[in-house]
């Protein structure tokens, strides 16, 4: 960009930011008057609401315009009345209310008039976009902080450590990490952190997973982190590879998409009530209006649960869940009846004929929510159970095979290039042989998060076998390929591992077989292929990727 | 990969559809048409024809995701990418938007400076 164009964007700025400061005020002093019609109890609820919105806005909005200190305040006010709005808010003490009208009131002081200067601190994409998390770590034990601190960060994680509660708090009124680790004993403080935590707003109301570690096991300790919400209670010496996966279960589990439920009832009026009620337990609904499509509809929209009336005219429940019976893929679709019914051996007939259970009718909202969300959970688990690997959450064997075979088809469709990846962990036997199985669990389970971590959401993972892993990469051909998991390999080589005092490294090889290179293999021979290129690499030194070359 | 030029850019907020106009078009160099609402934007989409928009979460009306389901049955922009502008950008919200078809999440207050440069790391993902 030349200098005057340059400078006419710069005016453009300066003008768009006067406009903006000139109509602040009056946005300020309406967020003002909001709050001081704040009167107490649950007839603020709907104040509450609009301040949040408003605050929300002028959170985005404020740092656009130079005012940092002001987006960072609002977001403050926001996340704290949002913590309010999904408790109970006859709770509240006229206290905390009256802090609020005061903090609304000092808004106005943060709005810098200055021109601002270049740089100011914007959220970064890459910590929000990308997989890398921004951990704060609190623990007052320096040496142990660091080490974490280093390991964290070959994981790829940003980690902030604070050797005292008071600086995480004061950082928390501004900032927010993705997660929170924190020691519970703080000994020169004298602090037990799990009974102090209340004591620090900002912390407290930090809308970020939480994680205790501790060298203590205590039962009582444990309640209150469980209490304060903490998401796990890890017990010193800390098992790095171990607290890293249980990190990514936990991110993992709140990425969770929402359950998707079918509703099959001729009933219009009472099908829409029950959409409208489970879409607000944010799930995701469709309304089956002609029963004949039942099948079509299925496939179509993934159902995770289907709640089915007992009697339609034409097709009746257990018609349409015999039908759905015969399709072996769906053998495990939980199916649960709605129904006014209350005669106990129809229940049972129709319970006979495929379906899980039987919801009576009128059935409450905040039933309807907890049965259906507890059976897809539920459902969720058991698939889990059945499709991944305990250990590193990955598919297994059959899983995966399958996912190439489907993915291979789906580039021979598309003309897309697919990429299969076949790792495997360098002189195996011999970690388990000096340091023991549990050890070698830790090695494997390091691989599988590194993948994870560096892989894309549309990747495909499974443990194929012992230390053997497999990946499958669509839309991304074989230079590409080389480059992610060279990237990996070097990775993984950095990761250190202790065992009673005995420091270790381990390395991996790799083998690539790209689509385009085999135009008619199907996905068990490009398999293969793969497999060749991984002994390619092993006979060649180990630590190494190879790429298969068709005869 | 061909370049990215329109943008269609869907905001309720005047002050920000502006710095965010003038910040795609002069520094980025885009084609931007902006619509104030979910229900503009449906009513103009097509005729604009854009690769890539934008969407605000939070709006009166249709919001973000609902304004993005409504554009996810207009067949011709199956392929158009779509990106989320919000103020909360926890892990989680940003797996739940993605879930629903957004390809990434700007995360607000943007720097006008560099938002171009945001939006064009997108269309280079959605091409990688």
């Amino acid at each position: 960009m030349n200098d005057t164009k340059q400078k006419a964007l710069a005016e453009k700025l300066v003008e768009l930011r006067t406009g903006y400061l000139a109509r602040l005020p009056i946005e300020l002093e309406a967020l003002q008057s909001l709050g001081n019609d704040l009167r107490g109890g649950e007839r603020d609820r709907s104040g509450l609401d609009m301040l949040q919105q408003r605050l929300h806005k002028l959170a985005g909005s404020g740092g656009s315009f130079g005012c940092v200190e002001l987006s960072a305040a609002a977001r403050v006010l926001e996340q704290r009345i949002q913590a309010w709005l999904e408790g109970e808010l006859g709770s509240l003490d006229a206290a905390a209310l009256s802090s609020l009208v005061e903090d609304l009131a000092s808004l106005h002081g943060t709005v810098d008039e200055a021109e601002p200067t270049r740089h100011t601190v914007m959220p970064s994409a890459e910590s929000t976009s990308g997989k890398a998390l921004c951990i704060w770590l609190v623990e007052d034990d320096v040496d142990l902080g660091q080490q974490l601190m280093h390991q964290l960060e070959s994981f790829n994680h940003m980690v902030r450590l604070f050797e005292r509660i008071e600086e995480a708090e004061l950082a928390a009124q501004n900032e927010q990490p993705d997660l929170l680790i924190m020691d519970v004993m703080f000994d020169l403080e004298g602090k037990n952190s799990t009974e102090m935590l209340g004591q620090y707003p900002a912390l407290h109301v930090l809308n970020c997973p939480l994680l205790f570690i501790t060298a203590n096991d205590d039962f009582v300790s444990r309640v209150r982190a469980a209490r304060l919400g903490g998401m796990g209670y890890i017990l010193k010496p800390i098992d790095i590879p171990r607290l890293v996966s249980r990190i990514t279960q936990v991110f993992e589990q709140r990425r969770a998409p929402p359950q998707r439920v079918l509703i099959v009832d001729d009933d219009v009026d009472l099908a829409e009530h029950m959409r409208l009620v489970l879409l607000a337990a944010d799930m995701e609904v469709e309304v089956l209006q002609a029963p004949q499509d039942i099948m079509k509809e299925i496939a179509a929209f993934q159902p995770e649960l289907v709640l089915m009336d007992l009697h339609m005219p034409e097709f009746s429940g257990p018609d349409l869940a015999a039908v759905i019976r015969q399709h072996n893929q769906y053998a495990n679709l939980p199916i649960v009846y709605l129904s006014a019914e209350t005669d106990i051996e129809q229940q049972i007939e129709a319970m006979e004929r495929g379906a899980d259970d039987f919801l009576t009718k009128p059935i409450s909202d905040l039933q309807l929510v907890a049965a259906a969300r507890a059976r897809i959970a539920r459902a969720r688990q058991l698939d889990e159970q059945i499709s991944k690997d305990s250990l590193t959450g990955l598919l297994k064997h059959a899983s995966i095979k399958e996912a190439v075979d489907v993915e291979v088809r789906r580039a021979q469709r598309t003309g897309k290039p697919v990429t299969l990846a076949m790792l495997d962990i360098d002189h195996f036997k011999a970690v388990n042989d000096n340091y023991g199985h549990a050890m070698g669990d830790v090695v494997i389970a390091a691989v599988a998060t590194l993948l994870r971590q560096r892989l894309r959401q549309s990747d495909i993972l499974g443990r194929y076998g012992g230390e053997e892993f497999a990946v499958v990469l669509p839309d991304c051909d074989v230079e590409n390929a080389r480059l992610l998991l060279d990237d990996i390999r070097q990775r993984f080589s950095s990761l250190h591992y202790s065992d009673k005092g005995q420091g270790f490294n381990c390395t991996i090889s790799v083998g690539l077989a790209c689509s385009m290179q085999y135009p008619d293999s199907d996905g068990s021979e490009l398999l293969v292929a793969a497999d060749e290129a991984l002994y390619r690499a092993k006979r060649g030194g180990r630590n190494q990727v190879q790429e298969a070359k068709p005869a | 990969m061909t370049t990215l030029q329109r943008i269609l850019y869907v905001e309720d907020e005047a002050d920000i559809r502006a710095v965010a106009q003038l910040a795609l078009e002069s520094v980025g160099g885009f084609t931007v048409k902006t619509c104030s609402s979910g229900e503009e934007a449906l009513r103009e989409v097509e005729a604009f024809a854009p690769e890539l928009i934008l969407l605000d979460v939070m709006m009166p009306g249709m919001d973000g995701p609902s304004t993005l389901r409504a554009l996810r049955n207009i067949p011709a922009l199956a392929e158009v990418p779509v990106a989320f502008m919000t103020a909360k950008v926890q892990p989680a919200e940003i797996e739940y938007f993605r879930s629903l078809g957004a390809r990434d999440v700007i995360p607000k207050p943007f720097d006008p400076m560099t938002l171009a440069d945001q939006v064009r790391s997108i269309w280079k993902d959605c091409h990688a």
